[in-house]
């Protein structure tokens, strides 16, 4: 097992550091998936007596990825979830019931992830569901949520057609009992290309993963681009598969294009072994500024700095903006439990718990449509700040990109400076200029 | 749910043939069982219908593999054809259809079209890669046939006609149908299972009647000795190659239905390790048996829910059928089947057991131990139903 | 675009990157196409054996020895005893079966899912990554493109590989009977050639070079349980162009692919990725043999 060692004189690269702590994290892991089986049984139980307020726990279902290249995204959205679980049963539960739990892999994939969630509401009979991490899966789930009749609190994958009402664009699926808490890849990439504005860059490029995100945030990117009237030529771009082991080839052909930036929607393992790679073939050398897209949601829990210093990245949510209480006393006190600052994933996780938390309480019941009928139009605070569910269910969180800069105090990686750029229905149909893409909000 | 159960309803075809009213008793046990998981929790009905869909899938890669004793790991390519089949004529024509036959029946036209065309689409498939393919003997059929199924891999991933949404595949919505106050969704989960029911029991009789016709003797000859078969005027490649074509037809069938289940036609289905799924199944459940890749496809599926069950275990399902396959085929190459028949003979001695409690055949039983052939059509029973591989394992 | 505009775009490094590629599948195909051409067995788990020597090697560096080289040695070696071990105990069984090649390539698959899962639980499922040896990793630049220094140690590695096993193979006694057992087994066994123990030789230096080949690409690539499954494909191309059993076949086929691989890219069209394929159906059907030899060839 590869281990931080002093005597190793830095050897191992970034992928190790975040697997370190992975492997440290694992007896976490472990204890909440036996919880989960326990809880299981429990669900079981209480199913027999028909369930809705009788005074059993609240259960919730997730799906999340938990195994294969990305199974950082879902270790870190379990400890948002272990935290929220003990602090709103620490505090009288919902409606003074306990709130559970079960958290399910997606294998990243769609198939998997459908017959998950399916599971979910037949058989362990929850109350709500939320989580996923990948677009192609989302994008898969949404129309089955709507057979469901089940309210689904998405709170991290990107994708805008999940939030765009199905018949906007060929690809849209969204409907009315999909939200999203986490911001969209619409949102996103429009600060990245509010980034791109201030950039002395003209030629730019991209390499992403060969599937709907890679190809969406390129798009949008070219989109606000030229609705935002920056100037920029689009050079090259290259699709390598999920979970390719060597980027070599593909970053020797944008090297051989030479553009001036690029940006990035590379994640999960993907993203760390990119990094080490291009770091070999003198990318940050050659290029003069790398945006990354996804890049926070695993960099802060890594002990190391994946991200280079210096170059751009997003995030769906920032451990020290906005400035007020409830970030701030939710930073601290997750940074007590678990030794490192909490990602947009954990915190995406979290905040899906209160959501559901305010939602029963103020209907009363855990009927699925009374839930969406409180989701729909609601407005809510937490961690990330003020924010409102719009007509396509998409929660108005900020655009958030900045500089990555490694803070000591926290020994972690943060974006130093960073830009909050409001993202919200006109502002985004404004940028999007003449295209046809939906802004998914 | 228990393996005997299933028994009971995979084996209405082998009692078919079996003489007296047995036959019909089975049969009606086999069918009330059969309506009876469409009344279980919806959970389990989704279950059953994907294990209807995994055994379909086995049993028509067996139909070549356990037959003529070529083994393919590139059926996958067939599955995703089916489903790639119906996922697009769903997407693209859907709109089409309902101008022509007015929109409240048009979901049932669009399934009932998609599945034809999607049908007819791994036929056209088969043929040619049918006919390349069975020019080639053992490994090298294996290795063709894995290279054909990545190759649809590759052209689905890259998509250069712009026909098959890359990795993220084609997703499949079926509709409601909605004639004049009566309205049916096709996706539905009793209504998909009916459907599925139906249609995997349909092919499943169809490929029983295949094995055992003329044609059917004339595969089992080949396997036993194709020298021996050329020598009695068969034209061996040509068999291989009409069996080929059935045989992908059948996972073509298990295709289109696995994409109304899964709601969605992706790449993965013409992976090799999706090929590999078939070749598990019909292994573990015993590939000299008809019933062989049906009551493997069960095992598969309901090991590995009760593993699902257990999340610590969860993640490793894997290692489990890794080391079953491997255990399989080192000692007990008869599978889960023969270890049936094997155990009914124990409890219940050479008799007529005429139960259904026994798994594999239902009828008349030789005993459990696949020794010699007797290779012969007039039979009844197991003797039909087996595949009778000579092989001394 | 024009075939010579074309040509500026191909840099120095794509080429030693696509050797490099090339080398390392090299080292992964020439020990399934040995094995093949000597026990005619087609080992479905030899992906899994490369990711394993990876995964060896990477641990051995990281907590017993910090010397890749010894760490990379002891990663395969002990992939090769892990070979030797499935072949001892359980491809053995299979020899004298009627149908013994079908049913030996399910067992090797069966041991791909053991291999992955057992992985995955020792290591876990996220993916590593070391930089290579501290003496060669330096940039070189050439022609205005930028490589690391050890892609040549890789390349050159790899046709030390090959040279010395052509001189094991036709200057040795061992290689003589390595070459008379897989031409007739019955004639060597009949000539007192012990072919068990020889078989479960060879098993162990097919799997050794599998396991060398995983551990000097550790610090090219990243290391995850979904390697061997990605490799086993590519190894299958290769040794399907240069003919199973083919040690010069499996040379060339390595580093076409490799080519391909890095040249890949640079040259996106639709259906690129498919072409490895088409060439692997394409010379199945006109020449199973491959486009070289035999073995020793």
């Amino acid at each position: 097992m590869v281990t931080e060692d002093g005597d190793t004189e830095n050897k191992y690269k970034r992928a190790d550091a975040a697997e370190t702590s992975s492997e440290r994290r694992a007896p976490v892991g472990r204890r909440r998936f036996l919880q989960a089986a326990g809880a299981g049984t429990a669900v079981a139980l209480a199913g027999c007596s028909g369930g809705g307020g009788d005074g059993g726990p609240v259960t919730l279902g997730a799906a999340y990825i938990l195994s294969g290249f990305a199974s950082l995204y879902g270790e870190e959205a379990e400890r948002g979830i272990e935290f929220a679980v003990s602090e709103i049963n620490d505090n009288g539960g919902i409606d003074g019931r306990d709130v559970e739990v079960l958290v399910r892999d997606t294998e990243a994939s769609g198939d998997t992830a459908i017959q998950q969630i399916r599971s979910l509401v037949q058989e362990d009979n929850v109350d709500g569901l939320f989580g996923l991490d990948s677009s192609g899966v989302a994008q898969a789930v949404a129309p089955q949520i709507s057979q469901l009749q089940m309210p689904f609190m998405i709170t991290h994958a990107a994708t805008p057609f999940v939030t765009s009402p199905q018949g906007e664009h060929e690809d849209s699926v969204g409907n009315e009992y999909v939200f999203r808490d986490s911001n969209s890849l619409a949102q996103d990439v429009y600060g990245a290309a509010r980034t791109a504005q201030e950039l002395d860059a003209t030629e730019w490029a991209t390499i992403g993963p060969d599937y709907a995100f890679g190809y969406e945030t390129w798009d949008y990117f070219q989109a606000y681009c030229d609705g935002l009237g920056v100037e920029a030529e689009f050079t090259a771009e290259q699709f390598p598969a999920l979970a390719t082991s060597d980027y070599t080839p593909f970053i020797s052909s944008i090297l051989d294009a030479d553009p001036d930036a690029v940006l990035t929607p590379l994640w999960g393992a993907d993203l760390t072994t990119f990094i080490g790679q291009a770091e070999s073939a003198g990318w940050f050398d050659q290029i003069d500024h790398t945006l990354f897209s996804v890049g926070m949601g695993t960099d802060l829990p890594s002990d190391g700095s994946p991200l280079p210093e210096g170059e751009y990245a997003s995030t769906r949510y920032d451990p020290f903006v906005p400035d007020t209480e409830a970030n701030n006393s939710f930073r601290e006190a997750y940074y007590e439990e678990y030794g490192s600052l909490p990602t947009y994933n954990a915190e995406g996780a979290y905040r899906a718990l209160h959501l559901y938390k305010e939602a029963i309480e103020s209907a009363g019941s855990t009927e699925p449509d009374a839930l969406v009928d409180e989701f729909t139009g609601m407005e809510h605070s937490g961690p990330v700040g003020e924010y409102q569910f719009t007509e396509t269910n998409q929660a108005t969180v900020s655009s958030i990109w900045g500089t990555v800069t490694y803070d000591e105090e926290w020994e972690s990686n943060v974006l130093d400076p960073v830009n909050r750029y409001e993202a919200g229905p006109d502002v985004l149909s404004d940028a999007l200029g003449d295209s046809d893409l939906p802004t998914g909000i | 749910m228990s393996a005997t159960d299933t028994g009971g309803r995979v084996s209405r075809f082998g009692s078919a043939v079996a003489e007296g009213w047995t036959r019909e008793r089975l049969g009606l046990l086999g069918a009330v069982a059969l309506v009876l998981v469409a009344f279980a929790p919806p959970f389990q009905v989704y279950l059953f219908t994907d294990f209807l869909v995994v055994a379909l899938f086995a049993l028509g890669f067996n139909l070549l593999y356990g037959y003529t004793g070529l083994l393919s790991f590139g059926h996958g390519l067939f599955y995703a054809g089916g489903a790639y089949g119906i996922a697009i004529v769903l997407r693209d024509l859907g709109p089409v259809i309902a101008d022509v036959v007015g929109a409240g029946i048009s979901p049932l036209v669009t399934f009932v079209l998609g599945g034809v065309v999607g049908l007819a689409l791994v036929v056209a498939l088969a043929v040619p890669v049918g006919w390349l393919s069975v020019r080639l003997e053992e490994i090298y059929f294996a290795l063709i046939t894995l290279a054909f199924g990545m190759l649809g891999y590759s052209l689905i991933i890259q998509d250069p006609a712009g026909l098959t949404n890359g990795t993220d595949g084609v997703i499949v919505l079926l509709g409601t149908v909605d004639l004049g106050g009566f309205s049916l969704r096709i996706g539905g989960r009793r209504i998909y299972y009916a459907i599925s029911a139906v249609t995997v029991v349909a092919a499943v009789y169809g490929v029983w009647r295949v094995v055992n016709s003329p044609f059917g003797t004339v595969c089992k000859a080949i396997r036993e000795s194709p020298d021996r078969a050329a020598a009695l005027g068969i034209d061996v490649s040509h068999h291989r190659w009409m069996t080929f074509i059935v045989s992908a037809a059948v996972v073509g069938i298990a295709g289109v239905l696995r994409a109304g289940l899964a709601s969605v036609a992706s790449p993965g289905l013409t992976h090799w390790s999706t090929s590999a799924i078939a070749v598990i199944a019909t292994v573990i459940g015993g590939a000299t048996y008809f019933y062989g890749p049906i009551v493997g496809a069960f095992i598969f599926l309901y090991i590995r829910w009760a593993i699902s069950r257990f999340p610590a275990l969860e993640a490793y399902w894997e290692l489990f059928f890794g080391a079953l396959l491997i255990a399989v085929v080192l000692f007990f190459k008869q599978g889960a089947v023969g270890g049936l028949l094997l155990l009914r003979d124990r409890l219940f001695g050479d008799g007529d057991a005429d139960d259904a409690g026994s798994g594999g055949g239902g009828a008349r039983d030789d005993g459990g131990q696949a020794t010699a052939a007797t290779d012969d059509g007039a039979e009844s029973g197991d003797d039909n139903a087996r595949a009778d591989r000579g092989d001394n394992s | 675009m024009s075939l010579t505009s074309l040509v500026p775009l191909i840099g120095i490094a794509d080429v030693v990157i696509g050797l490099s590629l090339g080398s390392r599948l090299f080292l992964i195909a020439v020990g399934l196409s040995l094995i093949f051409g000597v026990l005619g067995v087609l080992n479905f788990a030899h992906g899994g054996f490369y990711m394993l020597g990876a995964y060896v090697t990477l641990a051995v560096v990281s907590n017993v020895v910090d010397n890749f080289w010894v760490a990379a040695v002891v990663g395969a070696l002990a992939v090769g005893v892990v070979g030797a071990a499935i072949e001892f105990s359980a491809i053995r069984r299979l020899y004298d079966r009627v149908d013994s090649d079908l049913d030996q390539l399910i067992v090797t698959f069966g041991f791909v899912l053991v291999i992955h899962e057992t992985v995955r639980f020792v290591w876990g499922s996220g993916s590593y990554s070391i930089d290579p040896p501290d003496v060669f990793n330096f940039s070189v630049t050439l022609g205005g493109s930028t490589f690391n220094a050890y892609r040549l140690v890789v390349i050159g590695l790899a046709v030390g590989v090959l040279v010395a096993l052509w001189l094991f193979i036709t200057r040795t006694y061992f290689g003589s009977l390595v070459r008379g057992t897989s031409s007739d087994r019955e004639m060597a066994a009949m000539l007192g050639v012990d072919v068990p123990r020889l078989y479960t030789g060879v098993f162990f230096l097919g799997s050794v070079l599998a396991g060398l080949g995983g551990a000097l690409s550790a610090p090219l690539q990243s290391t995850s349980p979904a390697l061997g499954d990605q490799v086993i494909i590519d190894a299958f191309i290769v040794v399907v162009i240069g003919g199973l059993g083919s040690m010069s076949g499996a040379f060339v086929g390595a580093m076409l692919i490799g080519m391909m691989q890095s040249l890949g890219p640079q040259f996106i069209s639709a259906g690129s990725i498919a072409i490895p394929f088409l060439a692997m159906v394409i010379v199945l059907l006109i020449r199973p043999e491959g486009l070289f030899g035999g073995i020793g060839e």
